[in-house]
């Protein structure tokens, strides 16, 4: 019986293992009931987020231009794909959605590494949602869940204004978007994201570990986004892309009767003479609002909805997504020459040899002028020949530009150096260039008005825009440039949307307006949320009325007078024509080169630009239209023109035919 | 207890029939915790059964026939002589390491070969074989005596040990591996093994754990499992889930649980397995920490109920027999409720009574038949039970 202890010790050590377990017990069970009460039941409850139906955008007359239609979309969950099962269900998922295999098997994995969800195919069509709900257990993780679908009624118009929507990148992921998502990625649908996305809304369901929903807890109904409604008249907007079509055919048979091809510089198909595109707008002049806006060529926003295919965004011509009328920035040219009047007859400046703008000069051919930087340069009007005796007036309308270099010469001889020397660049800026006009889009971008002080900066950080020969000297700024600038040229760059801006304010008294396209943002049910009014940016309360008359008038000799540099293009306009006011710009974009036999490599290029403002009497329009390296401003852009000014003023539309060069 | 062989005696009828009684604590214990097994078998598969458009009782019925025929296999064990029992030893253990063997060239099931099948009647040969390893060390240890275990004896017992453990290892089954460890070193110690012999035996265990895992004979996934154990939170979604989702469903029991059937996580099939080796989970959600209390409870009668049968053994090898039975059961449960809260990877072992599943159920009952047993013919004269 002496070893009696060692059963003992057996049955000491079962009684502890017991005496473990009930501790353990206690200290799970007891001490804290509460907390795993509240896990399990978190875990019970899945919920399913249901998207928002996305806001519509309409034109002003309520013309939907982007609506949103019910529509299903498949999606894995790649939390429910076990590895084994990737295999079946890729080829699976490839037969029936027809998308390459490997596009489908990066899909899956995708969502398996993040263990969430990801779309494999958008808007099936009925028969395909229906056999894919119907064969669940194939498609593992595969589910049917409506993502309502955008849609572009009007196709191409306004494309660059209304903007695109696309999956979220990775830096969307990082502030918070879910794969599933769908965000505003260009345009307006980018600006009002906010405004468009609208509320998801979420399913409570109870489920079991397999996720068999058993029983449905709740639902937050879906709250759809809100409308936009543009100041943009649809109407005007297919008038004023007509016209940018037909004025780049134009300019395209113009370089080359058979057409051409701008090509691309990577693949050695450029072709630098080519037009490349046609930009335009109509903005009011008395509010800012934008009425008509774009570029050509442009794309179709609904390629964009499923998911963008790499042939479609091959095929786009290069720059299609871009919205020129905010982000290009051109060498206004002589269409600048409206704001150097101006200048001219606020400041008192004018030619040396005369005591005002009144009294006529000779518009030379030619201009030397001795500068003061050992660079004695030659300027030559575009008309190369001598074009008579001119004040001001005649100036602006013949688009003289040895008068402006006249008016930049008198100008740099008395205050070069001084606080008056930025005089032009100044009153450029209280119109509203070298700053972005703060309209409703993304990626605006705000042009330069070059002066001593960029200069010097451009030569402090070794900038390339500035010739390295520049160095040399005390101060990189020469009064060759203030020439340049005079007749917007040299470094002078501007966006179409500033340059309509610039003209409203100076034709309108000088009030310079915010550009905007959203007039009012709605709910879905009418309820206002929102309401942008005009806003002044800026009023130049000393522009005298005489000048702003001065300038109206002027600008209607440029259209009517018969040596107005707009005259020929004008000339089937019709009976409104007095009413019609503008100015012409043709800017070097590529100089003329030859080799030392004089045989040219490279003939010059130049951007075609026109201005329109109608009626001229009691302004309410201003028109822009841009070909880039289309020819002349009078030949080419001011043909483009017409046709919109004739919308306006309600006249019959005539033909975009070529009109002689000028300027 | 009396580890030295005892004279065999004349025994009166008298004495006959009343060592004959059944110990009652015992049996009302086992057919307790077998009953409540139905029950929760019941509530965990019903809901999960009638989503997959099936009876909500297949599963209980199947169980309830195990039953049946666990309580007569543990009567018809209470019944058999040790004498018969000690002859049958070296049979019972050839031919269950036959029966092991057999096993390998099974089909895998679930990522293992574990079940015989004969027909539509399945069966899992390590079940059988931790029963004979008993018997056979029971048989084996019985000569020995107090501190005068002959190395030879130890040497024999490893043997035995090792071969079913090596075969069990093969299919691979973790648990049973264990089970065979701590019934062997139970027994041994039980029999007189010796301080140092006891030593020696420890070292050479670890020595042979290491080397298996360095020969990494062990599965990627049993690795896993005992990872899973040491840090749950890793890897919730995969391995750690059955462990975080039990205990997640033991702990919303608290002190009286959510009541019978109201089992949100085990009916909602949150949990794993949870008709068969994590069943406690249900009776820990369902009838919280008295109810799990009282299971535990029906355990330690058991235990105890065996424990005074071995202390009043008519012989060695019954005595021997009675303590393996207890150290298997002890186990069993120790292992599977511990791995239910935490304390104790996750094996695959059974909870004894309560998880569903035939063989498992009916070889436990043979085996508490045998250490009843014990008690039905222990020693007509009273030892000093001071346990």
């Amino acid at each position: 019986m002496k070893s009696t202890w060692r059963l003992g010790a057996v049955g000491f050590v079962f009684v502890a293992m017991f005496g473990i377990l009930t501790l353990q017990l206690w200290r799970v069970q007891v001490v804290p009931a509460e907390d795993y009460v509240a896990q399990a039941e978190a875990l019970q409850v899945k919920s399913v987020y249901t998207p928002a139906p996305r806001g519509q955008i309409v034109d002003r007359a309520g013309r939907k231009l982007a609506e949103t239609r019910p529509a299903f979309s498949a999606v894995v969950d790649g939390s429910l794909v076990p590895e084994a099962a990737v295999e079946d269900l890729v080829s699976l998922l490839a037969a029936f959605t027809g998308l390459p295999a490997d596009e489908v098997a990066y899909t899956v994995e995708d969502a398996r590494t993040r263990g969430d969800r990801r779309v494999v195919m958008a808007d099936l069509d009925n028969e395909a949602a229906v056999y894919l709900a119907e064969h669940r257990e194939e498609f593992v993780g595969v589910s049917v869940i409506p993502v309502p679908q955008r849609t572009y009624p009007y196709g191409n118009l306004a494309s660059g204004v209304l903007g695109y929507i696309g999956q979220p990148d990775p830096v969307d992921i990082e502030e918070g978007a879910k794969h599933t998502d769908i965000l505003g990625k260009a345009g307006l649908e980018a600006q009002y994201d906010d405004e468009l996305q609208g509320t998801e809304g979420r399913i409570w369901f109870q489920v079991d570990a397999f996720r068999t929903v058993l029983d449905v807890l709740g639902e937050d109904f879906p709250d759809p986004g809100n409308t936009l409604i543009l100041e943009l008249d649809i109407e005007l907007q297919e008038v004023l892309e007509q016209a940018l079509t037909d004025g780049l055919e134009l300019a395209r048979t113009e370089y080359n009767p058979d057409g051409c091809e701008p090509g691309s510089e990577e693949d050695g198909t450029e072709d630098k003479g080519c037009p490349v595109r046609a930009v335009g707008l109509v903005m009011n002049v008395n509010d800012g609002s934008v009425l008509a806006m774009g570029s050509v060529p442009n794309f179709d926003p609904s390629i964009f909805v499923a998911g963008l295919d790499e042939q479609v965004y091959q095929a786009l011509p290069e720059g299609a997504l871009i919205n020129f009328a905010v982000t290009g920035q051109y060498a206004p040219a002589s269409t600048f020459k409206a704001l150097t009047y101006v200048m001219a007859m606020e400041e008192g400046i004018s030619p040396q040899d005369v005591d005002s703008v009144e009294e006529e000069i000779l518009c030379s051919g030619q201009l030397a002028k001795p500068l003061g930087e050992g660079s004695q340069q030659v300027f030559f009007n575009w008309t190369r020949e001598d074009d008579g005796l001119q004040n001001i007036h005649d100036a602006l309308m013949r688009s003289c530009n040895t008068y402006f270099w006249e008016l930049s010469y008198a100008l740099w001889d008395e205050y070069k150096g001084t606080d008056q020397e930025n005089l032009l660049q100044d009153w450029a800026r209280l119109v509203g260039f070298d700053e972005k006009t703060g309209i409703d889009l993304p990626t605006e971008r705000p042009g330069i008005v070059p002066d001593r002080e960029l200069f010097s900066k451009w030569a402090d950080e070794d900038d390339p825009r500035l010739d390295p020969s520049r160095l040399d000297f005390e101060s990189p700024w020469f009064g060759g440039d203030l020439f340049q600038a005079a007749v917007g040229q040299g470094s002078m760059l501007s966006t179409p949307v500033q340059l309509a801006t610039a003209y409203a304010a100076l034709v309108n008294g000088g009030t310079v307006w915010q550009p905007r396209l959203v007039d009012e943002i709605r709910t879905q049910d009418g309820d206002l949320v929102r309401e942008f009014s005009p806003t002044p940016v800026r009023v130049i309360d000393d522009l005298s009325a005489a000048t702003v008359r001065a300038l109206r008038n002027d600008l209607r000799r440029v259209v009517n007078d018969p040596r107005g540099t707009a005259h020929s293009a004008f000339i089937d306009f019709g009976e409104d024509l007095d009413q019609v006011g503008g100015k012409t710009g043709t800017a070097e974009v590529i100089k003329r080169r030859t080799d030392d036999e004089d045989n040219v490599i490279q003939e010059a290029v130049t951007t075609a630009l026109f201005v329109g403002v109608t009626p001229i009497d009691d302004p309410e329009w201003v028109v822009v239209v841009i070909i880039e390296r289309g020819g002349s401003g009078g030949g080419i852009a001011a043909p483009t023109a017409k046709p919109i000014l004739q919308f306006l003023l309600d006249q019959p539309m005539t033909e975009v035919a070529p009109a002689l060069v000028a300027d | 207890m009396v580890l030295t062989a005892r004279r065999t005696e004349p025994v009166t009828l008298l004495q006959r029939e009343r060592a004959l009684r059944p110990d009652l604590a015992l049996i009302v214990s086992y057919l307790a915790l077998s009953g409540l097994g139905l029950v929760m078998i019941y509530s965990a598969s019903a809901p999960r059964l009638l989503a997959d458009g099936q009876s909500p009782t297949e599963l209980v019925r199947r169980q309830l026939i195990f039953v049946v025929v666990g309580i007569g296999m543990f009567i018809l064990a209470s019944l058999i002589e040790h004498r018969t029992l000690k002859m049958l030893a070296p049979i019972a253990y050839v031919g269950s390491l036959v029966l092991l063997i057999v096993v390998l060239y099974m089909p895998v099931v679930a990522g293992a070969n574990r079940w015989i099948s004969i027909g539509f009647f399945r069966f899992q040969p390590s079940e059988v074989a931790k029963i004979s390893l008993i018997l056979a060390l029971a048989a084996t240890l019985a000569g020995s005596v107090e501190k005068t275990m002959h190395w030879r004896e130890v040497a024999k017992s490893v043997v035995l040990v090792a071969i079913p453990a090596v075969l069990i290892f093969r299919q691979p089954d973790l648990g049973t591996m264990l089970v065979l460890g701590f019934v062997a070193v139970v027994m041994v110690f039980s029999a007189g093994i010796t301080w140092r012999q006891f030593a020696f035996l420890l070292i050479s265990a670890v020595v042979a754990s290491v080397s298996l895992f360095k020969a990494e004979a062990i599965e990627e996934y049993q690795i896993a499992r005992i990872t899973a154990f040491l840090d749950p939170t890793a890897d919730v979604a995969n391995t750690g889930y059955n462990l975080a989702q039990s205990k997640i469903a033991i702990g919303s029991g608290g002190l009286f649980g959510r009541g019978l059937f109201q089992g949100q996580q085990t009916n909602l099939s949150f949990v794993p397995e949870q008709s068969t080796d994590f069943i406690f989970t249900a009776i820990g959600e369902q009838l919280g920490f008295v109810g799990a209390t009282v299971v535990i409870g029906l355990f330690a009668v058991i235990t105890w109920r065996l424990l005074v049968a071995a202390a009043n053994g008519r012989d060695r090898f019954s005595q021997l027999v009675a303590i393996g039975v207890a150290a298997m059961l002890v186990f069993h449960a120790f292992v599977n409720i511990g791995m239910t809260v935490r304390l104790t990877p996750v094996t695959g072992l059974p909870l004894p009574f309560l998880s569903a599943g035939g063989t498992a159920y009916i070889a436990m009952s043979v085996a508490i038949g045998l250490g009843h047993s014990v008690w039905m013919r222990r020693s007509p004269v009273p030892v000093d039970a001071d346990l």
